[in-house]
């Protein structure tokens, strides 16, 4: 469903920097693909390009045989809302606001009324266990539960694709555990996961391997 | 599929909760905002107070008085029958007449004890009516007096007091001649410098000019009284001189009561252009005090813009949410500022006794003045918040 065809990546600082090369792949509806590879490698910007956060240099990027590339900025916008979700390594849950309502956050430019959105969160949160937490304060919580309801806000909106940038990155293994664990029942349920990540037993945990060294993407 | 949107309730929900989280940091950077509607508000609000407070104690009947007199040395024609029947026709004059000052007279009670200085004042009976003496004790006089320059006063209170009368048809000698005293009053509608003088008919106060002085007309003051109806004070005022000596008006000095409403409006008027500057002076610092802290705060969330951004919002949705903080920021503290306004006013009119005169309108003009302020100050932070592309804001 995920279709890229000579996709390339170059920055131009001072002297170009090849982030990625040409690069083919494909990525299907129920894939749980982990990307692995040395910082600097590429392999956050395979991620990006593949969750239309960034544009690539030269090649074709298809998303059920639609083409993205050359589509306008709202339009990638909403395909990128709208199709996937989003789990970052810091998190990034908004400090003001307790967890139920950072969950509708991720709904907040969605189509769906205030209403569906706070059942939907209230039912998403329980999905991650953390239904008695849901009017907490994120400063409260502890580094699994907030990336655990990050992923809530992540899947709360029904995405097909669930990217995620070193997930487990800050947390320690009790809470890595857990969060492997719900990623998997999250992925059984039907969503297709992408997951970059340095460390071996979570890269292991994926159905596909991808290396990526230098800016080129190999297959495991 | 549709594409992303950020609905008008859910704005003003985002913005609220974003100025919600740091209450203390809005209201210091709002600060601007407040002082400047708390200066609106509170000046234009004692201002108003004050000028009711004016109008409220102005004496309606001293509002229909006009005086002329004059200080050259003309001829007598501005005042004679004929000029006076041309001010009685004008429009709103109830009666106009002919009082002069022979200034001060010795006043005795019986021939040969001692005498006491006090201001006499010859008056026609247009000009008595005019002054409208309460009489506590007799009557006054009339045309027949006038007609006959009958030797009778009328004497104020603290006069009467002075001389020891308490009963009218006693005389009182004016050097050497006696008058009857034919009532005593104690108020006059008009002209409050009779309160403590002895009134006269013209005619018999022109016989004592002739009979112990040479000196001509001109060193007494003659004077032209008139009585109008209420709010015409102003108008006859305008119009008496020219009246009364169409070929010279300026030769004669016309006193007339100012307008009340005039007042009120030249009060509100002085203190209107003086607020308007400090509050905008106000509201510019608020400006800026707002851009800098939404410039700021747009380095400091430059990860959160990016969430937003991977979460679907659209540049303009991003422009759209950082202006409504700011247009939050700025109505709120128009708010705070007009609560604190109105308290101001509120406590200064308690100190002076005064009713309190607010206006709706200011306080409404005061928060949306506030509101535009912080929607113009954080219109170039939130222009650059659009550029943050969600890829480098993500960057861990």
């Amino acid at each position: 469903m995920l279709e890229l065809t000579g996709i390339s990546r170059t920055y131009h600082e001072g002297h170009p920097v090849h982030a990625l090369r040409p690069t083919d792949l494909r990525i299907g509806a129920n894939d749980y693909v982990t990307i692995t590879g040395p910082s600097g490698s590429g392999k956050s910007t395979l991620l990006n390009i593949l969750g239309l956060l960034d544009t690539p240099s030269t090649g074709s990027y298809r998303i059920n045989g639609i083409e993205m590339t050359g589509l306008r900025e709202s339009m990638r916008g909403s395909a990128r809302g709208q199709l996937f979700g989003f789990v970052f390594q810091a998190f990034h849950l908004l400090p003001g606001r307790t967890a139920i309502e950072n969950v509708e956050l991720g709904m907040l430019y969605g189509p769906r009324p205030t209403r569906e959105r706070r059942q939907r969160a209230e039912h998403t949160l329980a999905r991650v266990g953390l239904a008695h937490r849901a009017h907490a304060d994120p400063r409260t919580l502890s580094g699994g539960e907030r990336q655990r309801v990050a992923i809530a806000r992540a899947v709360a909106s029904g995405p097909r694709v669930l990217f995620c940038d070193e997930p487990t990155g800050n947390l320690d293994s009790a809470n890595t555990t857990t969060v492997l664990d719900l990623l998997r029942e999250l992925h059984a349920d039907g969503i297709a996961l992408v997951v970059v990540t340095h460390e071996a037993d979570v890269a292991a945990q994926g159905r596909r391997q991808l290396r990526v060294a230098d800016g080129v993407v190999s297959e495991v | 599929m549709a594409p992303a949107r950020l609905t008008l309730v859910d704005w003003m929900r985002e913005a609220t909760l974003s100025v919600a989280r740091h209450p203390g940091r809005a209201v210091m950077t709002a600060i601007g905002t407040v002082l400047g509607a708390v200066t609106f508000v509170a000046t234009l609000g004692i201002s108003s107070t004050v000028s009711q407070q004016v109008s409220s104690s102005f004496d309606v009947r001293r509002a229909t008085e006009v005086l002329v007199s004059t200080q050259n040395n003309i001829d007598t024609t501005w005042r004679d029958e004929e000029s006076l029947n041309r001010v009685r026709g004008l429009n709103g004059v109830v009666s106009a007449g002919i009082r002069l000052n022979i200034g001060e007279q010795p006043i005795a009670r019986a021939l040969g004890s001692a005498a006491r200085p006090f201001t006499v004042f010859g008056v026609d009976p247009d000009a008595l009516s005019t002054i409208e003496p309460r009489i506590v004790l007799g009557r006054g006089f009339d045309a027949f007096h006038e007609s006959k320059a009958v030797n009778v006063v009328l004497l104020a209170e603290p006069v009467a007091q002075s001389l020891g009368i308490a009963r009218i048809g006693t005389a009182v000698f004016i050097r050497d001649r006696a008058f009857t005293v034919a009532g005593i009053f104690d108020d006059v509608a008009r002209r409050t410098d009779t309160l403590n003088a002895v009134l006269m008919p013209a005619s018999t106060a022109e016989t004592l000019l002739t009979s112990y002085y040479v000196g001509g007309d001109g060193d007494f003051a003659r004077e032209v009284l008139i009585r109008t109806v209420p709010g015409a004070a102003q108008l006859i005022g305008a119009q008496a001189a020219l009246a009364l000596r169409p070929e010279a008006p300026q030769d004669l000095n016309v006193i007339a009561p100012p307008d009340p409403r005039l007042l009120r409006r030249e009060i509100e008027g002085n203190v209107t252009q003086s607020t308007l500057l400090l509050s905008v002076v106000a509201l510019a610092v608020g400006a800026v005090t707002i851009a800098n802290a939404a410039a700021a705060s747009v380095t400091t969330r430059v990860a959160e813009i990016g969430l937003r951004r991977a979460l679907g919002a659209r540049p303009t949705h991003i422009f759209a949410q950082l202006v409504g903080e700011t247009t939050a920021l700025g109505a709120i503290g128009g708010a705070i500022g007009v609560l604190i306004g109105v308290a101001v006013v509120a406590v200064v009119c308690i100190a002076n006794r005064w009713t309190p005169i607010l206006d709706v309108r200011v306080a409404l003009g005061a928060v949306a003045a506030s509101a535009a302020t912080g929607l113009l100050a954080g219109l170039w932070p939130a222009a650059r918040a659009t550029k943050i592309q969600p890829v480098a804001a993500l960057q861990r």
